[in-house]
């Protein structure tokens, strides 16, 4: 059981991806809450960026504006900085600790970009609850679906 | 009864999940594991029982001793869950590269052919 604690699968993510633009571009996307406003958030939601402070210690607050009208707040505080190479925030709640990595790779960029959840408990948590939302966004969905289809019969 | 347990709240104690890895290469009876944790008979019967109530593992008669067998296919209902998370993050990732698409144009379109 001594390993057990250095065995964080059980609660964490992972994303790798191969982006086609020099790592230059990806940090400026990824740093200025100007382009982080652009792409950040699901499909349908706004993203309004109240402070970025892109430095150790720094705060992040975002605030993501669902269509059904709900304000979600998103709480970060950078850890660590190193420009065009990796970038580490905490985000307040739910409590994970994210590090983006970025590596040159030409033209392109490799990122990775890995959460660290708490514990396994708190990850479950997490991942449940947002399950749940998905679940209930996928039945409003249905719902609709279906009732567009019974004005159409009619 | 109602299934009010789910497989999420039998998965959320480390004793618990520490069981099923057990059980999981070999079935064990209740004595057998209680050998391998510090804890009583009694709190590992009731880990146990949850464990069989939320569906991830079933007991088996064997002669005079009733043996704990994992039923992982309940697991994958929590694979599945993450995978959706994931998917929500990759999907930022989606909305990134379509924008440095723009972002790209914007800045060295007309350098390129």
């Amino acid at each position: 059981m001594e390993n057990k604690k250095n065995d964080t699968s059980d609660r964490e993510l992972q994303l790798v991806r191969l982006l086609d633009a020099p790592v230059e571009l990806v940090w400026e996307a990824f740093t200025d809450p100007e382009h982080i406003a652009q792409w950040w958030g699901p499909n349908g939601f706004r993203n309004t960026i109240t402070r970025m402070e892109v430095k150790p210690g720094g705060k992040w607050d975002l605030m993501m504006h669902g269509p059904d009208g709900r304000d979600y707040k998103n709480e970060s505080v950078f850890l660590e900085v190193v420009k065009h190479r990796r970038i580490v925030y905490e985000h307040v709640s739910p409590k994970f600790t994210a590090t983006i990595g970025f590596e040159e790779r030409g033209e392109q960029t490799l990122l990775t970009w890995h959460m660290l959840f708490e514990s396994a408990e708190q990850f479950i948590q997490v991942v449940k609850t947002f399950g749940a939302d998905e679940g209930l966004k996928q039945n409003v969905e249905k719902l609709s679906r279906y009732l567009a289809a019974q004005l159409e019969n009619n | 009864m109602k299934a009010r347990r789910d497989v999420y709240q039998a998965i959320a104690d480390p004793t618990r999940r520490a069981i099923i890895q057990m059980i999981a290469t070999e079935p064990l009876d209740i004595k057998s594991l209680t050998a391998r944790f510090d804890m009583s008979q009694q709190a590992i019967s009731l880990h146990v029982k949850l464990l069989a109530d939320c569906g991830l593992v079933r007991m088996e008669q064997r002669g005079r001793n009733r043996f704990c067998r994992p039923q992982l296919n309940k697991l994958e209902e929590v694979a599945d869950w993450v995978a959706q998370y994931q998917q929500h993050w990759e999907s930022k990732l989606d909305n990134l590269e379509v924008y440095l698409k723009k972002l790209k144009k914007e800045r060295y379109g007309k350098q390129k052919k």
